[in-house]
C-alpha cells in the first residue's frame, strides 16, 4: 500500500536521505499527496527536469511546480543485477526512464511495479503507481490500464 | 570553430605508466608519483624544467582521493611551477589544459598525470581494503537513477532496441580489447577471451554484462608536453598533437533528458574533428575507439563516419579478423592496441594516449603498426566526456 499522506512534518525529515534543497523541495513535497510535480515555465509553457529555478529554454525564473498526468512510455530500461542496499529494493531490480506525455524528451526515472521483468518493453505505455518506501509514498510506474 | 591555431604546435615528449591492476596495496599518491617520475625521465627533462602540473583524477577516484596538482608538486618538490590546475578526469581535457598553458607561454614543459583508484563501491577487493574504508564514491546514488555508469546501460537499451544490435556484435568490442591486452604487461586482464565466453558473462546492468563495462583498476599514467620546437631536442621522434577537442551537448549531465541518440557529445566532437583535422579517416593507421561500455564504440564508429547511423554492429562483423580474434578496419587499421578500457583498465583514455605515443614512436611492441603516422583517438561517451585527439608523426 502507498505510504501515508501525512504532511505534518517537513519533507526533509521524512526523507532524510533525499538530496532536497530549495530548488527541488516542491518535487519531494508532492510525494505525500501523490503528485508528481514537474517544473513548468509560466512564460514559455515548457516543462523541464530535473527541477531548477530557471527555465532552461527561455531563462525565465517564473517556473511553477505542476503535477503531471503520470502517463508516458518506457524510453530506457535496465535491470540491475546488483546495487546498493536501499529500503524496498530487491535485485534483480528494474529501472525505467519514462518519457512523460506532456512534452517530448521530458523524462523521469524510477522503477516498474505490477509487471514481470520479462514483460517490460521499451515504448510500452505506463502510468504512475505510488508505492510505499519507509512510510512515504514513492513515485513508480506500472503498465497503463485502459486509456 | 574551425580555427586550429595549435595544430602541430604542441608535442608529447614523455610518457610513464605504472600499469594497471586489481590487486591494490598502493595509494593513488604513490602510483601517480611513479608515473610522473617515469614520464619526466622519459622526456629527458629535469624537475626544474616543469612549469605546469595538471592532475586528472579518473572517475572512481573523482574528487575523492589525492593527489591533486599541489600534492604532486610537494611530492616531487618541483621548484618552478607557474601554472597548476586540477582537470577533467577524462584524458584529452587535462592535456588540453597543458596545451593551452604551453601555447600561451605560461610554461615551457607541462606534467599531466591521470590516476585511477578503485572505490569500495565498484570493487569487492577495494571494499575489503581497510585503507579505503572512508572513501565515499560519487556512485552511491539511489537505485532509481540512470546517472554515471547506469546512464550508459540505459542508453544502450535504447541503442540496441532502435538498431537491432546483437550481443554477438557487442562481443567483438570486448574480445578485440582482450586479444590486444594479452601481451601487454601493463594490462590488468590478460586471459584470452572468445565470443562464446562473452555470451556467457553475467549480466550486471541488463542489457550490459560485466564484460561490457570497463574495468575498475588502480594505476596511473603521466605525460610531459612541450612546444613542437622544444620537442626537437627530446629523446624520441616528435609526436605532435594535430587536433584535440571536447564536446558537451546541451543536456550535459542530465543523462536521462538527452533528446535522442541522434545528437550528443560525440556529435559535437566529430564536427570539430573533421573541421579542424587535415588528416582524415583514410590517413588513420591506428584507432582508439573508447569502450568504457561496448556500445559506445559502435556509436563512435557511426559518428566518425566509418558507417551509417545504426549500422556499426554489422560493421564490426564485416571488419572482424577471425583468424586473430580482433578488429581490423579495412583490413589494416587495428583498434585499441593496448587492450582498451575493457581489458587494460578503465583509464578514461589515458592508456589510449600513452599507446598512441608509442605507436608513433615505433615502440608499441607486438601490436606495432609499421610506419604509423596518424593515430585517431575517440575518447569518452555521450554526456560530459566526449573528446577526440589526432596524434601524428611527421
Amino acid at each position: 500500500m502507498p505510504g501515508t499522506a501525512d504532511t505534518s512534518s517537513p519533507i526533509w525529515e521524512r526523507l532524510p536521505n533525499a538530496p532536497i534543497d530549495q530548488d527541488n523541495r516542491a518535487f519531494y513535497e508532492g510525494w505525500p499527496v501523490h503528485e508528481l510535480r514537474v517544473q513548468k515555465c509560466a512564460d514559455c509553457s515548457k516543462w523541464h527536469m530535473p527541477p531548477r529555478t530557471i527555465c532552461p529554454f527561455c531563462w525565465s525564473f517564473n517556473v511553477v511546480p505542476t503535477a503531471v498526468s503520470g502517463r508516458g512510455r518506457v524510453y530506457l530500461f535496465i535491470i540491475l543485477s546488483q546495487g546498493i542496499e536501499s529500503p524496498g529494493v530487491t535485485y534483480p531490480y528494474p529501472v525505467v526512464t519514462i518519457e512523460l506525455e506532456e512534452q517530448p524528451a521530458l523524462r523521469f526515472t524510477s522503477t516498474m511495479v505490477d509487471c514481470a521483468l520479462s514483460d517490460i518493453k521499451i515504448d510500452m505505455p505506463v502510468e504512475l503507481a505510488w508505492i510505499d518506501r519507509s512510510g512515504v509514498p514513492f513515485p513508480a510506474f506500472r503498465p497503463r490500464r485502459g486509456a | 570553430m574551425t580555427h586550429n591555431r595549435m595544430k602541430n604546435e604542441i608535442a608529447i615528449i614523455g610518457i610513464g605508466s605504472t600499469g594497471y591492476s586489481r590487486s591494490g596495496g598502493r595509494t593513488a599518491k604513490s602510483l601517480a608519483a611513479e608515473a610522473a617520475v617515469l614520464a619526466i625521465r622519459d622526456a629527458g627533462v629535469k624537475r626544474e624544467d616543469i612549469g605546469a602540473v595538471v592532475s586528472a583524477p579518473g572517475p572512481g577516484s573523482w574528487l575523492l582521493v589525492p593527489p591533486g596538482s599541489t600534492e604532486m608538486v610537494a611530492t616531487l618538490r618541483l621548484p618552478n611551477i607557474t601554472y597548476f590546475t586540477d582537470g577533467n578526469g577524462v584524458m584529452v581535457a587535462p592535456l588540453m589544459d597543458a596545451m593551452n598553458a604551453i601555447y600561451a607561454g605560461l610554461c615551457d614543459y607541462a606534467l599531466v598525470f591521470h590516476y585511477n583508484f578503485r572505490s569500495p563501491f565498484n570493487s569487492k577487493l577495494a571494499a575489503a581494503d581497510p585503507f579505503r574504508r572512508n572513501i565515499k564514491g560519487y556512485d552511491t546514488l539511489p537505485p532509481e537513477t540512470v546517472k554515471n555508469a547506469a546512464a550508459y546501460a540505459a542508453w544502450a537499451s535504447r541503442y540496441i532496441h532502435d538498431n537491432n544490435v546483437k550481443r554477438e556484435q557487442l562481443a567483438r568490442v570486448a574480445v578485440n580489447s582482450r586479444t590486444n591486452a594479452v601481451d601487454n604487461p601493463l594490462a590488468a586482464m590478460r586471459t584470452p577471451l572468445t565470443i562464446e565466453d562473452y555470451l556467457k558473462a553475467r549480466m550486471v546492468r541488463d542489457p550490459l554484462s560485466m564484460l561490457d563495462m570497463d574495468l575498475p583498476v588502480d594505476g596511473a599514467d603521466a605525460f610531459v608536453l612541450t612546444s613542437a620546437e622544444r620537442a626537437r631536442s627530446a629523446p624520441y621522434p616528435r609526436v605532435l598533437i594535430h587536433h584535440a577537442s571536447q564536446g558537451l551537448c546541451e543536456t550535459a549531465f542530465d543523462e536521462d533528458q538527452l533528446g535522442s541518440l541522434a545528437h550528443h557529445g560525440q556529435d559535437v566532437v566529430v564536427k570539430q574533428l573533421w573541421a579542424k583535422s587535415e588528416r582524415t579517416l583514410k590517413d588513420v593507421d591506428v584507432a582508439y575507439l573508447y569502450e568504457g561500455f561496448t556500445f559506445i564504440t559502435l556509436s563512435w564508429i557511426e559518428k566518425l563516419g566509418w558507417c551509417a547511423p545504426g549500422k556499426a554492429g554489422r560493421f564490426l562483423e564485416e571488419h572482424w579478423d577471425a583468424a586473430n580474434n580482433r578488429l581490423m578496419i579495412d583490413g589494416k587499421i587495428p583498434v585499441n592496441t593496448q587492450g582498451g578500457m575493457l581489458s587494460e583498465g578503465g583509464t578514461q583514455g589515458a592508456g589510449f594516449v600513452r599507446d598512441a605515443v608509442k605507436q608513433l614512436r615505433g615502440t608499441a611492441g607486438p601490436h606495432q603498426v609499421q610506419g604509423a603516422r596518424t593515430a585517431l583517438l575517440a575518447v569518452g561517451g555521450f554526456f560530459y566526456n566526449a573528446q577526440s585527439m589526432v596524434l601524428i608523426r611527421e
